[in-house]
């Protein structure tokens, strides 16, 4: 059991558990879970396919009901909020990333990244849609459409939709899954300033290479929670990942 | 917001284009049809056909009922395929209110648009109408439909109108999507029966059930109108129950076996609800031509079968056959036709009407038509058109002259086949008017000599070839109101079936590319998407069939309870015509939508993730 404060993590998952399916087809895909992620760090969450990661991380995030337990976004109870405080913290203090980076085709790269703020009411100044683009490094692609662009640059500009309204957590699903490896750096690079300037990440991933960029890694098998490392280098994430997969 | 709703447009154009069409068609057949009624109503006089004003009531209301139909089915099925940019939305920040105000918003701009087309689109339509209806001397030779300026406010009213109610059940349970939505690449087993659908589908049961029950206790009239409206509320029942139905029945079909048949089993067992909605239209097509042509056949049979079983005669002459007159003659029924006003009620209560009277002679009328009639004085009955009371005392005008007061002291039934409403023994007024006299042969009489000495009289026809003259007049007067009334809405209705079969396949590409990769020819994945269409269109003819045997029930009740012997005269050819159309046009429809669809080669499709 944890003995960190509820105040110095981003998110805190207390017991939480998520069943799909009933009777014999159950499947028990996050099963009794207690996991803290801490603020300002990033997370890795690996494991072998089917062991709960992405349902872990959608329950973290609020997008995914769960059946017992609480998860707390800092003070916030998630688990108690009701579909309009879900979306105002969508808009204000969590942040999402995917493996198919899930832009709207019909708006140009600098539309994306403003969507969250219009949503939010607010009236972006290009000001700042551009510098966080430029962040991501793609200013110049400003007016492309997402099919305009690279995987990569898709992904890049994702993270900038993530970034825009400076979330207090980024989650991120396997978001260097569809993109080779020098995309891959790029994004991983980017998430790693990030998080040195004090951003808290969730990163799902497959990739131990991009899971020894984070902080910590978590090892989760059939929905629990059965391993943890602190700072360790890509070998050693793939020699655990391997032991747990077998 | 709305400059969202701008992109929307622009990206998903195929959607659009579907539901713009829609909204287009629906607004010009609605005015059209409002500006020929109101042209044929303000017609002065006896100059129209006096069918006309109530045809053309039926053509407006059934125009209604389509535009609403096919833009809300429409409208719903787009906003159905667009779950994932709208999962997308949410999964960002976008609150429900939000994404309900995008569609509204969207269904504006689609209202007005398809108001600024449809009502240009409108006079065209209203130039076919026209000439239909001239075709067939509804309306005189020179009648033209007339514009009037507030015809711009209700055109942009009824497409507005109709697209924002068409949109807002669809918004509403789109605003319920959950944002996890967006990360699956298929929808979940999204519940297919939602409450809503059961109301309507129970409700609209409910209407139809309730007219096949009450059409045979409504009389020759009341009972044909009400039978000839079941079909319409059967066909939204079913279809609000189709995507139950639809995947059922769509599975039955003869698939042929192998991989392409098995694939196309499992995409309309996997997309229940793009079944349903592509099956939608086209049962409602189906049930409103087949079920109203079945029953307008049906009951004008039924009409020259009792025409013929209670007329007893066997010649009829064109003209006054005196009694007498003709050796070998047993029984003459001179019937003159006159047109007269009955006035009913006085006072506030006063109600007159304009009938069809008969002058007859009551023991021959009652010999050659096998009914009783008792007429004795000033009396009169009431003949077997009905409109008048069949007791009591009504004031009577006959070609001008007032003839006061005249009691009704009797009634012969009414019949399908109508008839005058007004029966008048000879001597009350003069009868100068059409007069066709019944001619009964005496016993051991020769037929052809009786009848080449009748032709001195008048034009003289056997009571078969007059029976059969009578029928062709009736037919063809039945098929011309059901041309009228079908043509153009009908058209409207399998445009709306293109339309949905273009939107179920627009957003299939992806689902294409896939089965490609995974090594399915283009030419297969064309197959198979055409055995899917098949069966989903297999589907809903059946199901539209089911609609429309709701009106062949009341049919059946409503010509036994009249006429004593129950009919369905179905027109078996022109069903055929119907269903070959059909399939032909929703084959044609499949193979270049899923053609063009599987343009580009799959890995550009799938490499572009959104
Ligand atoms: N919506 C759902 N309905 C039913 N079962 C589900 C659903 N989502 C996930 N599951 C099941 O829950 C389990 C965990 O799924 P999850 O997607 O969390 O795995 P994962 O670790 O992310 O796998 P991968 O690495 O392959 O993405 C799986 O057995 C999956 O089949
Ligand atoms: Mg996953």
């Amino acid at each position: 059991m944890t003995t960190m404060t509820t105040t110095s993590a981003a998110v805190t998952l207390h017991g939480v558990s998520r069943v799909f399916g009933r009777g014999p087809a159950a499947v028990r895909a996050v099963d009794d879970v207690t996991l803290d992620f801490p603020r300002g760090g990033w997370t890795a969450v690996m494991g072998p396919s089917g062991s709960g990661k992405s349902t872990l991380l959608h329950c973290a995030a609020g997008l995914e009901r769960v059946d017992t337990g609480r998860v707390l976004l800092g003070d916030t109870d998630l688990t108690a909020a009701g579909d309009a405080d879900l979306t105002a913290l969508r808009r204000t203090r969590i942040g999402f990333v995917f493996q198919s980076f899930n832009l709207i085709g019909a708006l140009t790269a600098e539309q994306n990244v403003a969507l969250p703020l219009r949503l939010a009411g607010k009236r972006p100044s290009r000001s700042v849609v551009r510098a966080t683009l430029d962040a991501v490094g793609l200013a110049d692609r400003a007016r492309h459409k997402p099919r305009e662009l690279s995987g990569g640059q898709q992904q890049r500009v994702a993270i900038a939709r993530a970034m825009v309204t400076r979330p207090e957590v980024l989650f991120a699903d396997e978001p260097t899954g569809a993109l080779d490896s020098t995309a891959a750096r790029t994004v991983l690079d980017l998430m790693r300033a990030m998080a040195d300037a004090g951003q808290s990440i969730v990163m799902v991933t497959h990739d131990p290479g991009a899971a020894a960029r984070a902080d910590a890694v978590v090892f989760l098998r059939d929905g629990r929670v059965v391993d943890r490392l602190i700072g360790a280098d890509a070998r050693e994430v793939a020699d655990r990942l391997a032991a747990w997969e077998r | 917001m709305l400059g969202m709703s701008r992109a929307g447009l622009a990206e998903r154009w195929t959607l659009f284009v579907g539901a713009l069409l829609s909204v287009t068609l629906g607004v010009a057949l609605v005015q059209s049809s409002l500006l020929l009624l109101i042209s044929a109503a303000t017609l002065d006089g006896a100059s129209a056909d006096e069918a006309a004003v109530p045809m053309l009531g039926i053509v407006l209301g059934g125009a209604v009922f389509l535009a609403g139909f096919v833009i809300s089915s429409t409208f719903a099925f787009t906003v159905d395929q667009r779950r994932r940019d709208l999962a997308l939305l949410r999964l960002v920040g976008g609150s429900r209110r939000q994404v309900r105000r995008l569609l509204l918003g969207e269904a504006l701009l689609l209202g007005l648009g398809g108001a600024a087309l449809g009502v240009p689109a409108g006079l065209g339509v209203m130039a076919v109408q026209t000439w239909l209806m001239r075709r067939f001397a509804f309306v005189p030779a020179g009648f033209t439909g007339e514009w009037r300026m507030w015809i711009l406010g209700v055109s942009v009213g009824t497409g507005v109108v109709l697209a924002v109610a068409g949109v807002l059940v669809a918004a509403r349970r789109a605003a319920g999507v959950r944002p996890l939505e967006a990360l699956r690449e298929s929808g979940p087993a999204a519940r297919v029966m939602t409450a809503g659908r059961w109301v309507a589908g129970l409700f609209f049961f409910g209407g139809a059930l309730a007219l096949v029950i009450v059409a045979p206790h409504g009389g020759p009239a009341g009972g044909q109108a009400m039978a000839m409206n079941v079909a319409m509320p059967a066909a939204v029942a079913v279809v609000a129950f189709g995507p139950l139905l639809v995947p059922l029945l769509a599975r039955l079909m003869p698939f042929g076996g192998g991989v392409l048949g098995s694939l196309a089993r499992a995409a309309v067992r996997d997309a229940r609800r793009r079944s349903a909605s592509v099956a939608a239209p086209l049962i409602v097509l189906v049930a409103l031509v087949i079920g109203n042509t079945g029953a307008g056949a049906s009951f004008t049979a039924s009409g020259i079968d009792e025409v013929a079983r209670s007329t007893h005669a066997d010649f009829v002459v064109e003209g006054r056959v005196p009694a007498g007159s003709v050796p070998g003659v047993s029984t003459v029924s001179v019937e003159t036709s006159l047109p007269a006003q009955v006035t009913v009620g006085s006072g506030e209560d006063q109600e007159t009407t304009d009938v069809t009277a008969l002058v007859i002679d009551p023991s021959a009328y009652a010999a050659v038509h096998g009914t009783p009639v008792d007429l004795r004085g000033r009396a009169v009955a009431r003949g077997p058109g009905g409109e008048v009371p069949s007791s009591g005392p009504v004031r009577v005008r006959v070609a001008g002259a007032d003839l006061g007061e005249l009691p009704v002291v009797a009634a012969v039934p009414e019949m399908l086949s109508g008839g005058a409403s007004l029966l008048l023994p000879t001597g009350l007024v003069p009868a100068t008017g059409p007069t066709t006299s019944f001619v009964t042969l005496a016993p051991g009489a020769d037929a052809s000599s009786v009848g080449s000495r009748l032709t001195s009289i008048g034009p003289v026809s056997t009571i078969g070839d007059w029976l059969r003259a009578d029928a062709e007049l009736r037919n063809s007067t039945n098929d011309k109101v059901l041309l009228v009334v079908l043509g153009l809405g009908g058209l409207y209705a399998l445009i709306g079936v293109v339309n949905s079969i273009v939107i179920g396949a627009a957003t299939r590409r992806r689902e294409f590319a896939e089965a490609r990769v995974t090594g399915l020819t283009r030419g297969q994945v064309v197959r198979a998407a055409l055995l899917e269409a098949y069966a989903v269109t297999g589907a809903a003819l059946l199901l539209g069939l089911l609609a429309a045997s709701a009106a062949f029930v009341a049919v059946l009740s409503t010509t036994s309870a009249v006429t004593g012997v129950a009919t369905l005269d179905l027109p078996w050819p022109l069903f055929a015509a119907v269903a070959a159309l059909i399939l032909t046009v929703t084959g044609l429809t499949s193979l270049i939508t899923s053609w063009s669809a599987t343009r580009h080669p799959p890995v550009t499709l799938l490499a572009a993730r959104e």
